[in-house]
């Protein structure tokens, strides 16, 4: 349970909120590179954090998120020309470079220096590993790009996909957190979605559904492991890393990929889901990227030219009850992704939290909400939220098999830790 | 026209949820099984909670062995003496609280009578995070048997957060 001013605290992210601000001090996935293709490309509209924003790359290649709207008029500049390095306004002809800066006003004398007066707001904005980034916060508080392993690695490595989510983004990372779902919501898929069949972790999971828990504070978030009985005494550990604000990784299955998301608000009531899956040390199979493709495993298929999943909730997720019934699916929702967000947007936009009723094994949940409400209070002070460090940034999520007498925090130390050519643990 | 789920999960359909309560207050033990475990409780307890109620089992030493009796061995914080069977009796949880590196010896007695009566045990341990492993371990290995959910925190704070949370 949470009082409505804490709910208000964390969801919101808006310019000037606490949370915001947190978010704005990191690199913020933004867009995917394919979708600036090439120098001159359309501009894409982008909206984070409350802010509308476009994001376009002029004739040099060079990235530019800025305002989306004209100063002159408030004209949307997703119309204009992205011509001779810069995007022009299709209204009054005003034009802006990739910073902001504007550098033409075609009604005023050159020689009156006017359009040195008049700067649309910029962000940087980086591509590393397939993906633009965006950094929002103070220009003299800019961390170095991204240590992130999946972006990282070389190219064929990894792939990312992004899809639009109509829930808070809070809603939808405690969905990531909350390990204990797993045996019932997503049950009926384990054994076979191409990105997790056969491996062997999957039978301690389908054979033990009361796990326990350990909650571990990690340098950058959270330690959430889940234990499960193995054979001769020992125990089968999934270690999920949550490294704040917003970053999770799942723990890997058999050689599959290792995969997890980043909830990135576009507004209060609306926000991106980021799914990766990469490999520390191999390129992925080309059934791999099908499947990813194809809404496999953490993924969903998209309406083409949107990134709007096609089981939405204007056609209440394809729901098929009959599936459902015969134990297909545990909700009647195909795949892994639309299950969790068909169940975290039913909760509606924002999810009054002064009505649940948390029980012991959301201690995940609840341990991660007191250290987002601790570092809060603690960027009050001046602190440096945990999560920029790039050291917390290169983590890893593991799946072992340990005696039950050593804590998965030292055991697994060294598998937590993201290590170039260093294949993953797993199980 | 909208879907179901379109309409029901927007922002003015949520103005309709019911606003009547959905739970009944749950009882929930906390235990202190160490003496700086017991300096935190005490504070805590001077809070306004629910349903929580607050022990410890520090001083009576060690816990008894099997067979031996469990009467006289839990006290309140003030000192009164308390049947540890009697008081599972009925609870929703139990939270055991432990600093690292302390004995958490109690945690086994704690959590055989919770196993004997079905009740969820969870365990958390303070300070976790500013000693060696090694000496962590040692209390995690006597906590690990007897906790369905055990959460290391470096926090004080994080106790009256996670039964605020339970609605304790």
């Amino acid at each position: 349970m949470l009082r409505k001013e804490q709910n208000d605290l964390l969801t919101q992210t808006g310019p000037g909120t606490p949370m915001g601000r947190m978010f704005r001090l990191n690199w913020v996935p933004a867009l995917l590179a394919e979708e600036l293709p090439e120098n001159e490309c359309p501009p894409v509209r982008v909206k984070l954090l409350s802010e509308r924003l476009l994001a376009w790359r002029d004739t040099q290649g060079r990235y530019a998120l800025t305002d989306e709207f004209c100063a002159h008029r408030g004209i949307s500049l997703w119309f204009g020309r992205n011509e001779d390095n810069g995007l022009r306004c299709p209204y009054h002809g005003w034009k802006y470079d990739h910073t902001g800066q504007c550098i033409d006003v075609p009604s005023e004398p050159e020689e009156s220096g006017f359009c040195k007066k008049i700067k649309l707001k910029s962000y940087p904005l980086i591509e590393r590993g397939g993906i633009l980034w965006a950094y929002m916060g103070p220009p003299e508080l800019q961390p170095p790009p991204p240590a992130w392993e999946f972006v990282n690695v070389p190219r064929e490595q990894t792939i990312t996909t992004k899809r639009s989510q109509e829930c808070n983004w809070l809603q939808a990372l405690e969905g990531g957190i909350d390990s204990s779902h797993v045996s019932f919501l997503h049950r009926g898929d384990l054994n076979t979605d191409p990105m997790f069949k056969g491996a062997k972790g999957n039978q301690y999971n389908l054979s033990d559904s009361r796990p326990f828990f350990e909650v571990v504070e990690s340098p950058g978030g959270l330690y959430i492991g889940a234990r499960r009985n193995a054979e001769n005494g020992n125990y089968y550990w999934r270690i999920t890393q949550w490294v704040m604000p917003t970053f999770t990784m799942i723990p890997p299955r058999g050689d599959h990929c290792v995969h997890g998301h980043f909830w990135i608000p576009m507004d209060d009531e609306n926000c991106w889901t980021w799914s990766y899956d990469y490999h520390p040390t191999r390129s992925l199979k080309e059934s791999e990227v099908n499947a990813v493709r194809g809404g496999k495993g953490i993924h969903v298929t998209t309406i083409p030219g949107t990134f709007r999943p096609v089981q939405n909730k204007d056609n209440d997720y394809l729901v098929d009850r009959a599936a459902q019934k015969a134990g297909k699916t545990y909700s009647g929702v195909l795949g892994f992704g639309m299950q969790d967000a068909s169940v975290q947007e039913s909760m509606g936009p924002v999810v009054d939290r002064s009505k649940e009723n948390l029980v012991s094994t959301d201690n995940g949940i609840i341990m991660m909400r007191h250290r987002l409400l601790r570092t809060l209070k603690a960027m009050e002070n001046g602190e440096t939220p945990p999560g920029i460090d790039l050291a917390h940034q290169r983590v890893r999520s593991a799946a072992v098999v340990l005696p039950p007498d050593q804590p998965f925090k030292d055991a697994a130390k060294e598998a937590m830790i993201a290590k170039p050519g260093v294949a993953p643990a797993t199980v | 026209m909208l879907s179901e789920s379109a309409r029901m999960s927007s922002a003015a359909e949520a103005r309709f949820r019911i606003d009547a309560p959905n739970s009944r207050p749950r009882t929930i033990k906390v235990i202190a099984l160490d003496q700086p475990s017991e300096r935190v409780i005490k504070d805590l307890a001077q809070r306004q909670w629910n349903s929580a109620t607050f022990f410890t089992a520090t001083a009576f030493g060690d816990a008894p062995r099997k067979g031996e009796s469990f009467a006289g061995w839990l006290s309140d914080l003030a000192g009164r003496t308390k049947n540890l069977v009697e008081e599972i009796n009925g609870a929703d949880l139990v939270v055991m609280v432990a600093k690292a590196g302390e004995n958490a010896q109690a945690a086994s007695i704690i959590g055989e009578a919770c196993s004997l009566k079905r009740v969820m045990t969870t365990a958390l341990v303070l300070g976790g995070n500013s000693i060696s492993d090694e000496v962590l371990s040692k209390t995690l290995a006597q906590l690990r048997p007897w906790s369905l959910m055990l959460v290391i925190a470096s926090a004080e704070e994080y106790i009256a957060d996670m039964l605020t949370a339970l609605r304790a």
